[in-house]
C-alpha cells in the first residue's frame, strides 16, 4: 500500500450521513432531550456542532464556550460564535477563571509550574461544566475527539475524552477538516491550526513534531497493519520518528478503555462482563 | 426491520404487526433478519435471552404464522435442548401448520467488530425445507461469504435461498455483491433480509433484496429505513435458467476432493 493523501480520501456525503444517523439514533434510543457540546472555536467541535444540528435540529443542541483568562484568545471566542450563529444554536459563555482559580488556592500541593497537570484540570472543569448541563436538562455530551488525537493519547483522561458520544473518533484531524467544510464551516476556520488550548501557545502539531497531513498518515499505516519500517519508507520519514508515534499509542492505551482491576470474580467489569 | 434490543416483547409484537401487514399484500412468505427476536448486540445477555426451539417465542410466531396464513423465517439465539448455556445463533421456519426447522448459523464471525464464536456454536447441518412455494434452503449472514453452503443447499434441493442477516453499513456493499454471486452461480432465488438500525456502534443497512436465478434484483428495499417489500416468484422460472446457465450439469464433483485437501493444508 501507498501511503498517500488519497487514502485518506472519504465519501463525505456518506459519512456525514452515517454520523448524524448514530447521532439521531443514539438520541432517540436513550431518550435523551439533546446534545451539549464545547465549543471551543476549533474544526473538531464545529464539525460536531454541524453534524449534531443537521442530525436531531438546532434546537436541541447547547454549546457552551469555556475559556479562562490564562489562554484567552479572541479569536476562538469569536469562531465559536460564528460556528454557533451560522448554526443557530443557543450558546452561552461562561469564564472558568474563578472556578479555576479557587480550585488551584485550595489543591494541597498545587503547583503553576506544572503546566500539564494544570491543563488537565481547565480540561476536566470544562467535563463538568458540560456533564452539569446534560444532567440537568436530560441531555447527552457530544464530546469531539478524533481519531488522530484519540490514537496518540492527545486528550485529558476525563476531560475533553469525557462524553457520551464521540462522533468523529472515527475519522482522522486532516479527514475532519474536509468534513468541516463540507458541511459549511468557513474554511478559515476549519484549516487553522488545532490546539487543545489547555495552556498558551500550546500547539499540537509543534508538540508532535510533525504536520496533521503526515502524522495521519503514519497512523493510517499503523492502523493497517503496516511495520513501522514500512511507514518510515513510504513516507520518507526516520523510523525513530514513526516509532515515537507508536510508543504514544501503546503508551496511551489506558486512556481508550475502562480503568483495570484484577481478576477475581467469575465476570469482571471491564474484561469479561459484556453487556 | 430495526429491533429493540433485548426487548423480545415488542420485536414480537413488531414481527405480528409486519406480516399482518405483508398478508394484507399478498405475501405468503415472510422473512425476517437474523436475531431480529432479541437484537444482535446482546453481548453477555445472549445466555439469558436465548430460548429453547421449540419454545415461548417460537410458539407465538407459529399463531401469528397460522392467524395469517404465512409462512414465517427468523432469526433468534437458541439454547440447547441439552446444555443450558450452549447457544446458537438460529434462523427458525414456521408454516401455517407449525413449526418446520431451523437452521443454526455455521460461519460464526469472530473479527473486526463480532465476536459471534464467543458466544455461539457454530450449526454443522445445512438444511432444505419443504414449502408448498418451492425448497427453501436458510443460511444466515456471514455464511455468506463461503460458496460451499450455498452449493449444499442447491445439492440438497433447494430453489430458495434465504440468507437472513445483521449486516453493518460498512459491509453492505460486499453482501450486494455476494447475494447477486450465489443465487446466479447456483441459479435459484436469493433472499437476502437485513436488519437495519443502530446497535449501539453498529449500524444495520437494511437494503433486503430478492434476487432471479439469473442475478437480476427483482425486488430491493432502500437503506436505512424499515421497509417491507413484496415481490412474486416461480420455481419454474429455474428450469430454463438451468440450461441457459448449466452449472450442475458442468459441475465437477472431483475438485471437491481437493479442496478438502487443501483447505486442511492452510
Amino acid at each position: 500500500m501507498k501511503l498517500t493523501p488519497a487514502v485518506l480520501e472519504i465519501n463525505l456525503s456518506e459519512v456525514e450521513d452515517r454520523i448524524k444517523r448514530f447521532i439521531k439514533g443514539y438520541v432517540e434510543i436513550n431518550g435523551f432531550k439533546g446534545i451539549v457540546i464545547g465549543l471551543s472555536g476549533g474544526v473538531d467541535s464545529s464539525t460536531i456542532a454541524a453534524l449534531s444540528c443537521k442530525a436531531i435540529g438546532s434546537k436541541k443542541v447547547t454549546g457552551l464556550i469555556l475559556p479562562e483568562e490564562e489562554t484567552y484568545n479572541n479569536i476562538d471566542i469569536d469562531d465559536a460564535k460564528i460556528v454557533a450563529n451560522q448554526l443557530k444554536i443557543k450558546v452561552e459563555i461562561h469564564d472558568l477563571s474563578e472556578c479555576l482559580s479557587s480550585f488551584y488556592k485550595n489543591i494541597p500541593l498545587f503547583d503553576n509550574r506544572d503546566k500539564v497537570t494544570k491543563g488537565n484540570i481547565k480540561a476536566r472543569m470544562r467535563m463538568i461544566y458540560l456533564y452539569y448541563y446534560a444532567n440537568r436538562f436530560n441531555k447527552l455530551v457530544c464530546g469531539s475527539s478524533d481519531k488522530s488525537e484519540t490514537m496518540i493519547g492527545y486528550f485529558t483522561k476525563w476531560g475533553d475524552g469525557g462524553a457520551d458520544i464521540l462522533p468523529i473518533m472515527d475519522l482522522y484531524k486532516t479527514q475532519v477538516r474536509r468534513l468541516a467544510i463540507h458541511l459549511g464551516i468557513p474554511k478559515k476556520l476549519a484549516l487553522k491550526p488545532s490546539s487543545p488550548n489547555l495552556w498558551i501557545n500550546q500547539s499540537a502539531e509543534k508538540e508532535l513534531d510533525m504536520k496533521y497531513e503526515i502524522l495521519d498518515l503514519v497512523l493510517y499505516g499503523l492502523e493497517h497493519m503496516m511495520t513501522v519500517e514500512e511507514v518510515s519508507s513510504n513516507l520518507d520519514i526516520t523510523k525513530s520518528l514513526v516509532l515515537k508515534i507508536k510508543k504514544r499509542i501503546l503508551s496511551s492505551e489506558h486512556k481508550r478503555r475502562m480503568p483495570l482491576t484484577t481478576k477475581i470474580g467469575f465476570r469482571t467489569i471491564g474484561s469479561d462482563f459484556r453487556i | 426491520m430495526s429491533s429493540s434490543l433485548g426487548n423480545k416483547k415488542n420485536n414480537l409484537e413488531k414481527i405480528n404487526s409486519l406480516a399482518n401487514r405483508a398478508r394484507k399484500k399478498g405475501a405468503d412468505i415472510v422473512i425476517f433478519p437474523e436475531l431480529c427476536l432479541t437484537g444482535y448486540n446482546m453481548r453477555d445477555r445472549s445466555y439469558e435471552l436465548a430460548e429453547t426451539i421449540p419454545g415461548p417465542s417460537v410458539k407465538i410466531i407459529e399463531k401469528i404464522s397460522k392467524e395469517t396464513n404465512t409462512h414465517i423465517i427468523f432469526g433468534m439465539p437458541e439454547v440447547s435442548n441439552k446444555a443450558k448455556a450452549t447457544i446458537f445463533n438460529t434462523a427458525v421456519i414456521v408454516s401455517p401448520k407449525g413449526y418446520l426447522g431451523k437452521y443454526r448459523k455455521m460461519y460464526l464471525p469472530t473479527h473486526s467488530v463480532f465476536e459471534e464464536k464467543r458466544y455461539f456454536r457454530p450449526g454443522y447441518q445445512a438444511n432444505v425445507f419443504n414449502t408448498e412455494f418451492g425448497k427453501i434452503g436458510l443460511s444466515i449472514c456471514y455464511d455468506i461469504y463461503f460458496p460451499e453452503i450455498y452449493r449444499l443447499l442447491r445439492l440438497k434441493g433447494a430453489e430458495i435461498l434465504v440468507c437472513i442477516s445483521a449486516s453493518p453499513t460498512i459491509r453492505k456493499n460486499y453482501f450486494k455483491i455476494l447475494s447477486t454471486a450465489r443465487a446466479l452461480e447456483n441459479t435459484a432465488f436469493l433472499a437476502y433480509v437485513n436488519l437495519v438500525g443502530l446497535d449501539k456502534n453498529l449500524q444495520f443497512s437494511g437494503g433486503s433484496r430478492f434476487v432471479s436465478p439469473s442475478g437480476d434484483i427483482i425486488a430491493e428495499a432502500k437503506e436505512h429505513e424499515e421497509e417491507l417489500i413484496i415481490c412474486e416468484f416461480d420455481v419454474n422460472d429455474i428450469k430454463p435458467l438451468e440450461a441457459f446457465i448449466p452449472v450442475w450439469k458442468d459441475l465437477r464433483p472431483e475438485l471437491f476432493h481437493q479442496l478438502i485437501q487443501l483447505s486442511e493444508e492452510f
